[in-house]
């Protein structure tokens, strides 16, 4: 996204350092998204190798979205192995001119995850899940804080209002349904729906600005 | 539900981009898409602009084992049988494998229109809905769970070759059994390294002679 590269770029401009995005990340550095469409389509092709390839590159990326979401390894690992069977599958399916490589393959892991959050969802929360979700919600926070790339995204979730902005992340973070939201943010439905749409709306606006 | 005002379209990509729906509205969602290309750029730019929130996420190590069970699963056929009687499972192969010759012997002597080649093609999410087998010169269709479809649509079967462009062999029956008759053209596909795949398409098959509707099924034809 143009946003992250202008920043970085920024950020490093003042150094004597040339630009490298991505140094800390290996094998391939997963910005490299020309390389991925290749090996998305090598995979539709049903090209073993090039699917290991992807495997290994954005795996440990992979992995970080699902532990975030799931909050358990073993879980996490479920969710990572269901969604490289799923991109294997699917890879035909990715379409190249509507989003990025590595975009799609997070949603099909998010997508994954949220699954399996509802299944586990749907039978009573324990106690002790209970208590896990509520300890999970300052942290989606300070994710986000912690680590404020100059992203547009960032920029653009910094002009929203508190609740606004908290509705949007807590939901995106734990695939939790308006109504499981309204209950967890401990707001009215009408509020929380409202947060939302407002809040997506606005975003929108800042990013197309 | 309306799905044609822009508002209302945009306002539900961006929920299923976080995540918001419940599960029946989700599955809902994504058959909508399967078939309107412009809620998936819709969809497709909101997922492009969330993502960046999952950008400040570290990135975890992964264990051996995931990788193993991720080649189980995409190759079923390689999972490793315990081999614990060796004399019984080379028994079991001898008496499978005469088994295999007589019945392919009397298959040819008295069935000359036995399928050559067949198919199997899946869902997106790996479930088998048509199965295909190539006779001489026309193809046997044989539904599995293919999906429901409206009155002015058509599922339109497609070879693809190995150059990747798509050659029509023809739209499926109603109901998705029956014959699919092939031209000389398309008899001198099969039997080289192709894909199969359905499509859905306007009613009678795609007006273009290309796949315009989204890809619904999916399978490699072999050998039988």
């Amino acid at each position: 996204m143009n946003g992250t590269t202008a920043g970085r770029e920024l950020t490093s401009a003042g150094n004597r350092q040339r630009t490298q995005p991505n140094v800390r990340r290996s094998p391939i550095s997963i910005a490299d998204t020309d390389q991925l469409k290749q090996l998305l389509a090598q995979c539709s092709l049903g090209d073993r190798r090039a699917f290991e390839t992807l495997y290994r590159s954005v795996g440990p990326r992979l992995h970080g979205v699902a532990l975030r979401l799931m909050g358990r390894s073993d879980l996490a690992e479920e969710v990572l192995q269901e969604s490289f069977v799923r991109i294997w599958n699917n890879a035909s399916r990715y379409e190249a001119h509507l989003s990025a490589p590595l975009t799609w393959m997070i949603n099909i892991t998010r997508n994954q995850a949220i699954d399996q959050l509802r299944k586990h969802r749907d039978r009573p929360l324990a106690d002790i899940e209970e208590q896990a979700l509520v300890d999970e919600s300052p942290s989606a926070h300070e994710q986000l804080n912690s680590a404020r790339e100059a992203s547009a995204l960032n920029r653009c979730l910094d002009s929203l209002e508190g609740m606004q902005r908290q509705s949007i992340t807590v939901a995106y973070f734990q695939g939790l349904s308006c109504s499981e939201l309204a209950q967890h943010m401990a707001a009215p439905l009408g509020s929380v729906k409202s947060w939302i749409r407002r809040g997506m709306e606005r975003l929108r606006r800042c990013l197309e600005s | 539900m309306n799905y044609q005002t822009p508002t209302l379209r945009r306002a539900l990509a961006a929920d299923y981009a976080i995540g918001l729906m419940p599960s029946v509205a989700r599955r809902r969602f994504e058959r909508l898409l399967l078939d309107d290309a412009a809620l998936r750029a819709e969809l497709a730019q909101w997922q492009e602009h969330l993502t960046s929130l999952t950008q400040a996420l570290p990135e975890q190590p992964v264990p051996e084992r995931v990788w193993h069970h991720i080649t189980a699963r995409i190759e079923p056929q390689t999972l490793h049988v315990p081999e614990k009687r060796p004399f019984w499972s080379w028994l079991r192969i001898t008496a499978a494998v005469c088994t295999l010759v007589i019945a392919v012997t009397l298959g040819v002597i008295y069935n000359r229109d036995s399928a050559l080649y067949s198919a199997t093609l899946l869902t997106a999410d790996a479930r088998p809905a048509l199965k295909v087998e190539a006779h001489g010169d026309y193809l046997r269709v044989e539904s599995l769970s293919l999906a429901v479809v409206e009155q002015d649509r058509s599922l339109e079967l497609w070879a693809i070759p190995a150059d990747g462009k798509p050659i029509s062999l023809g739209v499926i029956p109603p109901g998705g059994k029956g014959r699919v008759e092939l031209s000389d053209a398309q008899k001198q596909l099969i039997g080289k390294p192709i894909a199969l795949a359905v499509s859905l398409e306007p009613k009678g098959g795609s007006p273009t002679g290309q796949p315009t509707g989204p890809v619904l099924y999916q399978g490699a034809l072999a050998a039988r």
